[in-house]
């Protein structure tokens, strides 16, 4: 009777170990050998995690993935946070990945859509980024890794600095379940400034051929802020953060909420709020926080990544930031996106369509941009038991089990840029779903996880409404002259604000000749430099001074 | 490029003149002028066409929340109907600034 | 915290320089003077086209301040825009003579020539520049180059002229933007996508360690205050454009076919050992030149066969008691943006001292005695190239648009003949300053601000759209005969062409010379405006709005 093998994969891993120590010296391969190393590592039809988020690529490695030959490597099924580069999607085109699970597509969003309804990319599904890195634990345990680092040194051990991000996860993932771990390094050192992941995990080292790619996302040049924005931010502060005394927060990227981050030490320093407000916050290192933070409104940032330009400035408020103790910042893109859902007391973000009933996706017109984070913040968490005075202050009065909720804000002009209402009839996504053969409509944040959504017409308070139809109606009320606005007349609103289920900017002492942009703390790129105090540098396509 | 005529009823006869706003992108500049009509004349120059409908919403409602009479002109570079309505609120302003 | 003057809009950056309550607008938006020439092509007007005129006190003194709004069409300089600019000039002059201390103050946030109306554009600058040369005499014409869009194009010529430039960080200053460069010269010569290149080139920083700013200062409406002040009362003057021998001798210390950077020409510009150039006369030789109608007409004109010269693209010759000047072109210039006849910093600055030593000769001639100067026309455009951005060509430029200026304010009569193009910069420093343009009714002649490729790519039109618009709008013309609907052009010669060499067609030049020469009557550039085509048609805006401007000054 032939014994049962319990470690079938590890000599899996093995078989193909040796098939590349001829190329490896230590764990490190050459550059030039990146291709070779990836055929001879790679089985068809393996589970293959790249990684790459909004901010941070594995672009050598991607780069290569895109070169091994289709004969030898196919059908990798591909696990990715974000398909950010075009070569994410060649591969499906070469036949050398068929299948995918993602949770973000921002620049190649409309190409998914197409690549999905012509059948050249089959999609798993779509995630949000927490519920993609629980399922590398459960049922999508991948077979090989492909991360990046900073540096390396020559154990292997390697050092991620401020874009740690989700390396970390992704590599715990692999290590522990014999995949092979392949790391692309931007340097390889003989001592690190820390160790962010242990050589032990780690199987090859490739240096790179340049840097990976980084992207200064949540970088936003206060000069584009509009006075429309910051009339909604001031609406925030006053009907929002300062009404329901905030203490944590995430930010969704935008202007309207840079504007909220420029409001703070003018506007909100006005009200008397500081030290009352948004002392926490689970945020990127986003320059135009900078003001508030020199300031002394801010206590404490963790982060999901870094950005570009801030790591000196990092680096030099170790009391705000989670910074190492050689001196750089450590950002954790899952442990970020774990305290977001949790431990904040609200979430305040944008998105590009909302429907009658308040369900809100930025999935427009055959674009399939995905999750990212937002639905993780933007939602209430049903397992949370702690209570804040912000979670507390929506507890319903008439039920006696009733407890606190998390604040879930959408601030949005009621048309965007592209002069389009914001408020629909019906979202587009739910076309999408049918062209992408999708089982669920792709929603960013739901109706119910809503509390309260932010116009420049005033603030619709969500949670206080009891039926539907009074939450379609207080919707309508802040819809401006949209299709779906039109169909609110003035009876219903003062009733609504007299129920204070709805407040124009008048109910809040906000004056609308106010919004100007002299409100902000900082009116553009060098303000901020100057606020840093040198500290702050941007990167070149901001650069708008001498 | 489009122009559009619109023309509202109201009640308060402007007595002053007003101007705010810069033809800049996603932008626009509104006069208001003191009439002897009896009703408000809007001439109306906007870069972005097929939207009189919006137009006729964002001026309904504020003419029925402030039924000025007066005469109107405003360029318009493509700015939201949110921006619209701000202008003009702030050309209101405007006008109570000078009384 | 500051106050921002950046941030501010035209109008409110006039109105907070000036004394609560002083200002006084002249031509609001409620006089609705829209240019006649956007609507027609589908673009928005703005009831004041973009330029604030407001009169009012600083400090007890009297102030016009001509502000430019960056954030309506660029600050592009259009028909209405810029008489509004030369109107008030012309006011501020008159008060001056007549013993009314005012001064100007010029808020510069401009492209330049505003490209729907480019031949208004460009007149308006050469009339705009020519109100300046005359005040400077009188006050220091001050500048603010607050930023954002900065000072460019014609204007940025337009600046160099003035007496004392005040600007932030946040400004640039340059003749040709980056993107036109890259359209005209290739990413290599200037990439626009690269934002350090482009400020640190471009920006105030590198402008006033090389001396093309006078003063840097914080964006701050106080300092900006402050300024103005000190400069209105040390009657602050910089003497840009007089710094003809100072250029020349730098572009003889450098190798033209290297290109520069940041360091290395500071480098150069701070070792400058400064001589004095005198451009000798054109001789006769039997040297081969390269081609052009400028070359010819010169060479027919004086009688000079194969002119050579020391510079080989700027001949001049004095012939029958006038004084020829001609910017050629020469296939083997050491200059690599300089082959085909554009006109680069040499060119400017040549021209410049060819002008000003013509002046200084004459100084004591009475005025009817003095040399008249032909300018012979034939620039298809000024320089594209980074070394020219990098050392100013827009104050090469200007220093020979000042020289010819002046040299009309002195007395010497200025007649243009255009036997080729005339475009953009080079125009305006070789052509535009004459109160006598005489053209050859020929279509291969282009008259423009801009090549149709770059005008196509900043208008956001392909090149057949843009033929198409402009082909039966005059203000945007193309073509000598559309031109002369502006009522520009003094004469325009029929049944001669560019490359005619017979007796008969140098006959009939000679004599359009003569009969133009015969009635120049006026110093200024006023014919422009005030001939019949011009009053019925051509400039009839530009009319109404002196006509305005002279009803509301004194109110």
């Amino acid at each position: 009777m032939s014994k049962k093998n319990w470690a079938s994969h590890r000599q899996a891993k093995d078989e193909k170990m040796q098939r590349v120590a001829p190329l490896l010296e230590g764990k490190f391969a050459k550059t030039s050998d990146v291709v070779k190393i990836l055929e001879r590592l790679l089985n068809s039809g393996d589970k293959v995690v790249l990684e790459g988020d909004n901010q941070k690529q594995a672009s050598f490695l991607s780069k290569a993935l895109a070169s091994v030959d289709p004969e030898k490597v196919h059908d990798l099924h591909m696990i990715m946070s974000s398909i950010s580069r075009p070569e994410h999607l060649d591969i499906f085109e070469d036949g050398i990945a068929s299948k995918m699970d993602f949770s973000f597509a921002g620049p190649q969003s409309t190409r998914v859509s197409q690549m999905i309804a012509d059948g050249s990319l089959k999609i798993g599904d779509i995630h949000t980024y927490l519920e993609l890195y629980a399922r590398l634990f459960i049922d999508l345990i991948p077979n090989v890794v492909l991360v990046a680092a900073d540096k390396a040194d020559k154990d292997g051990n390697l050092y991620t600095g401020y874009n740690t991000e989700e390396t970390p996860v992704i590599v715990e993932s692999a290590a522990f379940k014999d995949g092979i771990v392949i790391v692309q390094t931007n340097e390889v050192v003989d001592k690190l400034p820390r160790v962010d992941i242990p050589g032990d995990w780690v199987d090859v080292v490739i240096p790179a051929d340049e840097p990976y790619q980084l992207e200064p996302l949540f970088t936003r040049d206060p000069q584009h802020i509009t006075e429309t924005q910051i009339l909604m931010g001031m609406l925030a502060i006053r009907g929002i953060y300062e009404k329901h005394k905030v203490q944590s927060v995430n930010h969704g990227v935008g202007y309207n909420t840079a504007a909220i981050e420029l409001l703070l030490p003018t506007y909100g320093e006005q009200l008397g709020l500081k030290g009352k407000i948004v002392p926490n916050w689970e945020i990127n290192p986003t320059p135009t926080l900078i003001p508030a933070i020199e300031s002394g409104w801010v206590q404490s940032v963790h982060s999901f990544g870094g950005e570009v330009g801030m790591e000196k400035y990092i680096a030099a408020r170790p009391d705000v930031f989670f910074v190492g103790k050689d001196g750089t910042m450590r950002s954790n893109r899952a442990f970020g996106q774990m305290a977001g859902q949790y431990a904040l007391d609200m979430f305040v973000g944008s998105t590009l369509q909302i429907d009658k009933y308040g369900n809100s996706s930025t999935v427009t017109e055959g674009r399939l941009s995905g999750f990212g984070g937002a639905p993780n913040m933007g939602s209430n968490p049903t397992g949370r038991r702690h209570s804040t005075p912000a979670w507390q202050s929506l507890k319903p009065d008439d039920n006696p089990l009733g407890k606190g909720q998390k604040l879930v804000v959408q601030m949005v002009e009621t048309y965007g840029a592209n002069k389009r209402p914001v408020f629909v009839d019906k979202l587009d996504a739910v076309e999408v779903r049918k062209e992408a053969k999708l089982a669920n409509v792709p929603i960013m944040i739901y109706s119910e996880d809503t509390t309260h959504i932010v116009t420049e017409e005033g603030i619709a308070y969500l949670y206080k409404t009891s039926s539907m139809a009074e939450r379609q109606a207080a919707i309508a009320a802040i819809a401006g002259v949209t299709p779906l606005g039109m169909t609110s007349d003035t009876a219903t609103l003062n009733d609504l604000r007299n129920r204070g289920i709805v407040a124009l900017p008048e109910d809040l002492g906000v004056r609308r000749t106010d919004a100007k942009r002299s409100l902000l703390a900082a009116q553009n790129m060098s303000d901020l430099i100057e606020w840093s105090k040198g500290l702050y540098n941007p990167p070149a396509k901001f650069r708008s001074w001498s | 490029m489009e122009k559009l005529n619109f023309k509202f009823k109201g009640t308060e006869q402007v007595k002053n003149k007003a101007h705010v706003g810069v033809v800049a992108s996603g932008d626009l500049e509104v006069i208001i002028k003191p009439t002897t009509n009896s009703e408000s004349t809007l001439n109306i120059v906007t870069g972005s066409d097929g939207f009189k409908e919006v137009w006729q919403s964002v001026l309904k409602r504020f003419f029925d929340r402030y039924p000025l009479i007066a005469d109107f002109e405003i360029n318009d570079f493509g700015a939201t109907p949110g921006v619209v309505n701000l202008r003009l609120t702030q050309a209101m302003e405007a006008l109570e600034d000078e009384k | 915290m500051k106050n921002s003057f950046v941030e501010l809009h035209a109008r409110e950056r006039a109105i907070v320089l000036l004394d609560k309550g002083s200002n006084r607008e002249l031509i609001d938006p409620y006089d609705n003077m829209i240019s006649p020439h956007l609507m027609p092509q589908g673009i928005v007007p703005e009831s004041d086209d973009g330029i604030i005129i407001e009169k009012g006190t600083l400090e007890g003194k009297k102030l016009v301040i001509i502000s430019i709004e960056g954030n309506f069409q660029g600050g592009g300089i259009g028909e209405v825009s810029g008489a509004k600019i030369v109107a008030a000039l012309e006011h501020v002059l008159e008060d001056n003579k007549n013993g009314i201390e005012e001064y100007p103050i010029i808020i510069l946030d401009t492209g330049g020539v505003r490209l729907q109306e480019a031949n208004y554009g460009l007149l308006s600058i050469s009339e705009i520049q020519n109100q300046i040369v005359a005040l400077k005499k009188y006050v220091p014409v001050i500048g603010l180059v607050p930023g954002r869009v900065g000072s460019f194009g014609g204007m940025s010529i337009t600046n160099a002229i003035m007496s004392y430039i005040i600007g932030t960080n946040r400004a640039r200053i340059g003749l040709n933007g980056p993107e036109v460069i890259e359209q005209e010269a290739g990413v290599r010569e200037f990439d626009s996508s690269d934002k350090d290149l482009i400020w640190n080139t471009l920006g105030t920083t590198q402008r006033q360690a090389t001396g093309l700013i006078d003063e840097v200062i914080d964006d701050d409406i106080d300092s900006f205050k402050k300024a103005i002040l000190s400069a209105i009362n040390e009657k602050k003057d910089s003497h840009k454009t007089e710094r003809t021998d100072f250029y020349l001798s730098l572009l003889d210390s450098l190798d033209p076919s290297e290109k520069l950077n940041i360091s290395s020409y500071q480098k150069i510009f701070d070792n400058v050992k400064e001589q004095e150039h005198h451009l000798p006369q054109a001789v006769a030789s039997d040297k081969k030149h390269t081609k052009s109608r400028g070359r010819q007409w010169f060479e027919q004109l004086t009688g000079i066969k194969n002119a050579d010269s020391d510079v080989s693209t700027v001949l001049h010759a004095k012939k029958d008691g006038f004084e020829y000047i001609a910017i050629v072109p020469d296939e083997n210039n050491p200059f690599p943006r300089v082959r085909h006849g554009e006109v680069g910093l040499l060119e400017g600055y040549t021209v410049a001292s060819v002008v000003n030593d013509l002046i200084n000769s004459e100084k004591n001639t009475p005025k009817e005695e003095k040399t008249p100067i032909i300018m012979v026309v034939d620039v298809p455009s000024q320089a594209y190239g980074y070394n020219e951005e990098l050392i100013g060509i827009h104050m090469a430029l200007a220093a020979s648009a000042n020289a010819y200026a002046k040299a009309r304010q002195a007395g010497h009569k200025l007649i243009a003949f255009v036997p080729g193009d005339a475009v953009s910069g080079g125009f305006l420093a070789h052509g535009l300053q004459s109160n006598r343009l005489i053209a050859l009714d020929d279509l291969d002649i282009t008259v423009q601000a801009m090549s149709k490729a770059s005008a196509a790519r900043i208008t956001q039109r392909t090149i057949a759209e843009l033929e198409e618009a402009t082909k039966h709008v005059p203000a945007m013309a193309y073509d000598i005969e559309n031109y002369q609907k502006l009522g520009a052009l003094y004469t325009l010669i029929k049944g001669v062409k560019g490359y005619d060499s017979d007796e008969a067609s140098i006959s009939k030049v000679r004599a359009a010379i003569d009969a133009a020469l015969a009635d120049d009557d006026d110093e200024t550039l006023k014919f422009r405006y005030t001939n019949k085509i011009a009053k019925e048609s051509g400039r009839k805006a530009t009319n109404q709005i002196r006509k305005m401007m002279d009803e509301q000054w004194d109110k």
